[in-house]
């Protein structure tokens, strides 16, 4: 006999809030099947109604997470498009403020991660140097969530010289605790026996289910936008493409902590190549007809946009596919097999920016009885 | 013996990381971000910034003619006060305030 235990679709704070149905036999889960589109705010046709420029702010606020990887990507798009080169310099501010974005995406993940798992102290501790992240994008963008810098055709803010003492120190600070976290990571006996052997992704199901980012990358698969179809800086920029090979949650977790410190490097590297030059060109605003699809590296995964244009100062078709749809193919394979009591922490695992405040129906199928729990309730059989 | 520990006594003994926000205030790097603040005395009226706001947040003031912004909408990211031609909108460094119809 199984149970079915929907979960969702109330997830205030995701930004694709999804409905999961699990049914499960006793403790143990058998089939998923997830359910998306709650979250339709019609982003894709308000493109089409602004003008390139003011869409950029508007691809800002796809995601507040990723928000310069979304407004790069609008802009490599648009200048794919149109035909125009930003200038070095634009470049590299670009990549390193999209690097802290990475880093204090993963430092986030990892706070929720260990929340989820009871482990709060660690969660207080990620969460403390992830600050040390935003006042830095402060520092370089005026603001702490929202950096408003990209524009078509380079960047409308300069990281100045005196800026960069002040952030290698920072960085210098932040290298020594996401140190200090791997290592716990790696050893603790309260995060090993949570996340070890749980919700395990193997190579094959993640070639078959097209995973993508950190999940992939967690399987073996040596996947990443940024080496495989170079944009921006990266070609010229060392760095490792991180992978393990257990698939489980625990190698999500260690892949994302081990790229924190590439995103370090990274950032160094650029801070001390940044080359000088102007930060923009102008641009003119209205695209002959043409089409053009732009990929990169979100800290999530892949994340794709496809533009079309018609000869106006407005796009007629923008197109946005997001890391996080890119891996809910993959969920199943992660949950079949796996308890009720992992599904917190093995949905977070993908990180697809959950809020977790939501309530489930427990259905009893041979009684048809139905009764609603939160997920405080939830939250606390699973300890 | 959990290997957090050392970490925690450590910080046990440490001042809080946090500011104690309202009475301590930290500084604001240079540059930021804050609320908009339209000059009026300055303004030629060549509604530039009308143009440049991505939110549709500025709008033409019927008793002064000149602009004002509804800051409601803004999202302050000072795109009208990059394109003013005599920096009559600046942002400022105020970030506490509440709105419903808010204009500056
Ligand atoms: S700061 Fe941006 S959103 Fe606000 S009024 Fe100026 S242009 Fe519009
Ligand atoms: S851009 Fe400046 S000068 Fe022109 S209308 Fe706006 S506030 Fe006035």
């Amino acid at each position: 006999m199984t149970f079915v235990l929907p979960v969702g679709p109330q997830h205030p704070s995701l930004k694709e809030p999804e409905f999961f149905r699990f049914e499960v036999k006793g403790e143990e889960i058998v089939d998923v099947d997830i359910r998306l589109g709650y979250a339709h705010r019609g982003i894709e046709e308000a493109f089409s109604r602004r003008n390139y420029k003011h869409n950029v702010y508007l691809a800002e606020r796809i995601c507040g997470i990723c928000n310069v990887v979304h407004s790069t990507t609008y802009c490599q798009t648009i200048e794919q498009l149109a035909g125009i080169e930003p200038p070095e310099r634009a470049k590299y501010i670009r990549t390193i403020i999209m690097e802290l974005e990475r880093i204090h995406s993963h430092l986030l993940w990892l706070g929720v991660a260990a929340h989820q798992i009871g482990f709060d102290t660690l969660f207080m501790l990620a969460w403390r140097d992830r600050e040390e992240v935003m006042d830095m994008r402060e520092l370089i963008s005026g603001g702490r969530v929202h950096s408003a810098t990209n524009t078509i055709g380079g960047v409308r803010r300069n990281v100045k010289l005196e800026h960069i003492p002040e952030m290698l120190r920072r960085l210098d600070k932040l290298e020594k605790s996401t140190g200090y976290y791997a290592d716990l990571w790696g050893s603790d006996r309260t995060i090993l026996a949570r996340c070890s052997k749980v919700g395990v992704l193997s190579k094959d199901d993640a070639v078959k289910f097209c995973a993508v980012g950190p999940v992939a990358r967690a399987s073996n698969l040596k996947l990443d936008i940024r080496r495989n179809d170079p944009y921006g800086t990266y070609e010229a920029l060392s760095f490792d493409v991180v992978t393990e090979s257990e698939g489980d949650v625990w190698a999500r977790g260690t892949v994302r902590l081990r790229e924190i410190l590439e995103s370090i490097r990274i950032v160094r590297q650029a801070l001390h190549e940044l080359p000088s030059g102007p930060l923009r060109v102008p641009v003119e605003l209205k695209i002959p007809p043409n089409e053009t699809l732009e990929r990169t590296e979100a800290p999530r995964g892949e994340l794709v946009y496809y533009a079309r244009s018609n000869g106006t100062e407005t796009p007629e078709r923008i197109r946005v596919r997001t890391p996080t749809y890119g891996n809910f193919a993959s969920m199943k394979s992660m949950f079949i097999g796996g308890t009720v009591a992992e599904i917190p922490i093995v949905m977070w695992s993908i990180d697809p920016c959950f809020g977790c405040n939501d309530r489930a129906t427990i259905l009893d199928a041979r009684t048809g009885k139905v009764s609603v729990v939160n997920f405080k309730q939830l939250k606390r059989w699973r300890r | 013996m959990p290997r957090i520990l050392p970490k925690v006594l450590q910080n046990l003994f440490r001042k809080p990381f946090t500011v104690k926000y309202p009475y301590v205030k930290r500084e604001l790097p240079k540059g930021y971000r804050g609320r908009p603040a339209i000059d009026r005395e300055k303004c030629i009226r060549c509604w530039l910034c009308i143009r440049a706001c991505p939110d549709r947040a500025i709008s033409i003031d019927r008793g002064t003619k000149t602009p004002s912004i509804w800051l409601g909408r803004c999202t302050f990211c000072g795109e009208c006060a990059e394109v003013c031609p005599t920096k009559a909108i600046i942002m400022t460094e105020e970030f506490e305030y509440t709105t419903l119809y808010n204009v500056t």
